[in-house]
């Protein structure tokens, strides 16, 4: 008998071996997958949404930009419309929700005649001043949201809102 | 706010600054010459409620719409839902629709006519330029009764 024969002692540790070995790994894989699934999720940082609005056409007077994207419910697919108050400042291009913080209604710029230079909420009189600071003593209590924007060949692209940064 | 249990329990909780309801009214008729104009004019209706509830959305609650046939007592359909929409005291109750009959029933009432467009040929942003004028033709008529 050689020396390099397998006993039968041997040849029975290394198949338990491995064969426990596969099935450890069948549990433990899944649960390792599901411990870094945060990890390995797609960024939604491609959610951004090209307008119609040219970067040069915008102005120092907040207007109305319109976005469409599609969103999935379920089964049912619908295009939906949201809009942004978009405005220069300085260098800077600002793109404002019009989402109210009070009730969420839509705010409207110099919608109240008698409050120039703010946007205003029709439902309960809620003001905001331009950079979307919410004027005390009317119902909201936090400032417009802000969307993330940037330029796409000259174009106004629109991404998702975030915290007012400039309050 | 859209009739549903996450926009319920905010109006419940709510109910100081969501004080209006709006209920659009459809017409459903079954006749060969009115079906598609009934159809069309529903469609429009319901478009524009939706963006009335978009604008206002925390002040309003916009129901699920009310349909009736042309024969149906429109006087005392206004009358049950009055009665049942106090109970969640509602102190603003607006109907709204393009059936061309409740133009004639005389104010009093809070029902909002506005002529129906058809908006089946359009594309997407065409109707929505279309609804912006209208709903921008309503806004005074909300601004106003609230003013009161």
């Amino acid at each position: 008998m050689s020396n390099n024969k397998v006993s039968r002692r041997q040849f029975l540790s290394y198949t338990l071996t491995g064969v426990g070995g596969f099935m450890a790994a069948g549990m433990l894989m899944p649960m390792v997958r599901f411990a870094i699934d945060p990890v390995l999720q797609k960024s939604e940082g491609g959610d951004f949404v090209l307008t119609e609005k040219k970067i040069a056409d915008i102005t120092e007077v907040p207007e109305r930009v319109d976005f469409t994207f599609e969103q999935v419910d379920a089964w049912y697919k619908s295009d939906i419309t949201n809009a942004a108050w978009v405005y220069k400042e300085g260098d800077q291009i600002i793109a404002l929700s019009p989402v109210c913080k009070h009730l969420g209604c839509t705010v409207n710029w110099e919608g109240d005649p008698a409050h120039k230079n703010q946007f205003f909420c029709p439902c309960h009189n809620g003001r905001y001043e331009k950079n979307g600071e919410n004027v005390p003593k009317t119902p909201p209590l936090g400032p417009l949201d802000q969307f993330e924007i940037r330029e796409n060949d000259g174009f106004l692209e629109i991404g998702k809102a975030i915290p007012n940064t400039l309050v | 706010m859209h009739w549903n249990g996450k926009d319920s329990a905010v109006f419940q909780a709510q109910k100081e600054y969501i004080d209006t309801a709006v209920i659009p009214l459809i017409v459903i008729d079954g006749s060969e010459h009115g079906f598609g104009f009934a159809a069309s004019a529903a469609d429009y209706t319901l478009s524009l409620a939706n963006l009335i509830e978009n604008q206002f959305k925390g002040r309003i609650v916009l129901f699920p719409s009310f349909s009736y046939t042309a024969g149906q007592d429109k006087q005392s359909l206004l009358e049950i839902w009055k009665e049942e929409l106090l109970k969640a005291e509602f102190k603003y109750i607006f109907f709204i629709t393009s059936d061309r009959e409740w133009s004639t029933m005389g104010d009093g009432h809070d029902v909002i006519w506005t002529p129906s467009v058809p908006l089946d040929s359009m594309d997407q942003k065409m109707r929505i330029s279309v609804l912006e004028d209208q709903l921008r033709q309503l806004i005074p008529i909300f601004a106003k009764k609230w003013a009161n």
